[in-house]
């Protein structure tokens, strides 16, 4: 009862957040949730490959940048718009999932927890490197004419493209459950999730079903990476933050819970909005995101610890 | 000293760097001011290193190296600028910030573990830089501050200055190896439980550890500052002075002082002719030596010599036991006929 209670109580300070910033500024309620939309669709791929294959993947962003890379070079070597190339470009980036997969993660299984934390750190470093090698640090960007889209109520007018990013957190949320939920392959992912050893004993080759949640996980961040080349200038260092943001999230909501991250997404893209709309506090509306990191974190050890 | 051949690689390094400088004068080859900044370079990137290893003992992977070291370089710069301190007084205060703004901080996340955090560690570093950037004029905004006079344009002066901030590193490396600090700190990472139910006071080893470390990267930062006259937002808290003492400690072999030291050399040389060849993306190779080492040898290179040592050592005592057996039955055989 208790927890029910609290949870209204949440609920209503949100809500009555929310319709303040509505009467305060409209637009920063529309590019919170924007914003919030992209963070949590970047972020439900790492859920996956925590959640099921226990890895924190510290590599996360850079591989969304490594995707909007080949978008990029999809648009102007072969003329395909993101949207059209977001299809290959995701099963690519699950082909260098896989072999990602094979080739170091599958090693660092066993390994202690911070030898795996310092790999996919080391992985991160390698493949913006290798980016930043081949093509150096100089920032690129599509021009589309179709990302301009704006709409008009009232007297605020404000940019629609950019919620599709909050479709595509929908999509991945919404299929994320129905794979896990109705599939073979999911319910089995799920198992072996939740219990290794147990999973391999009913039958479930575990091996296999982490190699493919994580090559999944890396087509997900992929086809996100393809869409966020549409509207966003990437660089080699542009996924770095958003594996943090990432990692912000997944550790906020705790291991296996997507709605969570909804929530913590849109709790984190308001906050920065409304940090933005406000000219005194622009140049801090960095500082929110990694304060709420460590207050999360925080809160989830005491409550670990209690519990 | 019970392991002679542990604290070889830390004199010899040490005797090395010593005499760097004279030969200098003797060797018109390595003569001139060029390799006495590689070897600062390297000096700057060693201590960092070290620290990072002294706390990682305790099993905790920090991410905060540049937070702390900026700290340091930016302490030691408003240090000169504003209250008008001298260049060494500049050095310690920064070191005595960066340990105590570890010390405050400490209560706190030295409560966290594993991936909490090293995230916590290197979201801390991120604010410390936003805060500095945000700070105005005080701290110079985003194009930082430049102190008018560093402590001297001689190249040499400048050389002993960082081969003192290595051995501060040093000094304070071997001191946690050779005193109780170092079954604390192991038999943390080994069993957090275990040792806590040993009566180890966990929290009090692992301040130690995060204050020496913080103080230690606040020092060098103070020190990096009279090399380059320099604080900024970005080149300070730069992500390069987190990156490579990692990738370094791990190559020459984590959990020892001579590790990191052979990591430095090694990568610190190498590094700085790759910057020479490829200006974009020389960090390329610390991405892989980092993959290449956890997966391959996670012990480094110093770990997989000292297990050789180790492995001849004991074939070698076992041998001499068998010597020592066959003489024992040798002369019991020949005692035999008399009695």
């Amino acid at each position: 009862m208790i927890v029910k209670r609290s949870a209204i109580l949440w609920t209503a300070l949100g809500l009555a957040v929310v319709v303040a910033i509505l009467f305060w500024k409209p637009t920063v309620l529309v590019y919170g949730m924007q914003r919030a939309g992209l963070y949590a669709a970047v972020a439900i791929p790492m859920a996956l490959v925590l959640g099921i294959v226990h890895i924190v993947n510290l590599a996360h962003g850079e591989f969304m940048m490594i995707a909007a890379y080949l978008t990029y070079f999809a648009a102007r070597l072969l003329g395909l718009d993101p949207w059209v190339s977001l299809v290959p470009v995701a099963i690519v980036m699950g082909g260098i999932g896989f072999i990602v997969y094979r080739l170091t993660i599958r090693r660092a299984l066993k390994a202690p927890e911070i030898n795996q934390l310092i790999l996919t750190f080391g992985l991160g470093i390698a493949l913006s490197q290798t980016v930043n090698l081949m093509f150096t640090s100089q920032s690129w960007k599509l021009s589309l004419p179709y990302v301009s889209a704006s709409a008009t109520i009232g007297e605020t007018s404000f940019g629609v493209y950019d919620f599709v990013f909050v479709a595509a957190a929908i999509v991945l949320a919404a299929g994320l459950r129905l794979f896990l939920t109705r599939t073979r392959m999911g319910k089995a992912a799920l198992a072996v999730g939740q219990n290794p050893r147990g999973a391999a004993i009913v039958g479930i080759d575990v091996d296999k079903t982490y190699a493919f949640v994580f090559a999944l996980a890396i087509a997900l961040v992929g086809a996100v990476g393809s869409i966020f080349l549409t509207k966003q200038a990437i660089f080699p260092g542009v996924g770095g933050p958003y594996t943090m943001k990432s990692f912000c999230l997944v550790a906020m909501a705790g291991v296996g819970n997507i709605p969570a991250i909804l929530w913590g997404s849109i709790a984190l893209g308001l906050a920065e909005s409304a940090m933005n709309g406000v000219r005194e506090l622009r140049n801090w509306s960095s500082i929110v995101f990694f304060v709420i990191i460590i207050a999360t974190i925080l809160v989830r050890s005491i409550r670990e610890r209690k519990a | 000293m019970k392991n002679p051949t542990k604290w070889a690689v830390p004199l010899v390094f040490v005797a090395a760097a010593a005499l760097l400088p004279l030969a200098g004068k003797a060797l018109p080859a390595i003569a001139g001011d060029y390799p006495l900044s590689l070897a600062r370079s390297v000096f700057t990137y060693m201590a960092l290193a070290v620290s990072w290893d002294m706390l990682l003992r305790s099993g905790q992977v920090s991410f905060g190296i540049a937070g702390f070291y900026g700290i340091g370089v930016y302490a030691a710069a408003l240090s000169v600028l504003r209250a008008g301190f001298s260049p060494l007084a500049s050095i310690l205060f920064a070191g005595i910030i960066a340990g105590f703004i570890a010390f405050l901080l400490g209560f706190v996340i030295l409560r966290l573990r594993a991936i909490y955090f090293s995230i916590t560690t290197l979201a801390l570093g991120e604010i410390f830089r936003i805060i500095l950037h945000n700070g105005g004029e005080f701290t110079g905004g985003a194009e930082g501050v430049i102190i008018p006079r560093i402590i001297s344009n001689n190249s040499a002066v400048l050389y002993w200055l960082s081969l003192a901030g290595v051995l501060i590193a040093i000094g304070m490396s071997a001191w946690f190896e050779r005193s109780k600090i170092r079954f604390a700190l192991t038999a943390i990472r080994n069993n957090e439980l275990a040792a806590k139910s040993s009566g180890i006071g966990i929290f009090k080893y692992m301040m130690i550890a995060f204050v020496a470390t913080s103080f230690i990267q606040g020092i060098i930062g103070g020190i990096q500052l009279q090399g380059y006259g320099v604080a900024s937002p970005s080149d300070s808290f730069s992500g390069d002075y987190t990156l490579l003492p990692l990738a370094m400690a791990l190559l020459g072999g984590i959990h020892s002082t001579s590790g990191p030291i052979i990591g430095a050399i090694l990568l610190g040389v190498a590094s700085e002719f790759l910057k020479l060849k490829i200006p974009y993306g020389h960090l390329i190779v610390y991405g892989f030596i980092i993959v290449l080492v956890i997966l391959l040898m996670p012990q480094g290179l110093y770990g997989l010599w000292r297990n050789k040592a180790r492995a001849r050592r004991v074939s070698r005592i076992d041998s001499g036991q068998a010597s020592a057996d066959a003489a024992a039955r040798a002369g019991a055989s020949k005692e035999q006929p008399r009695a």
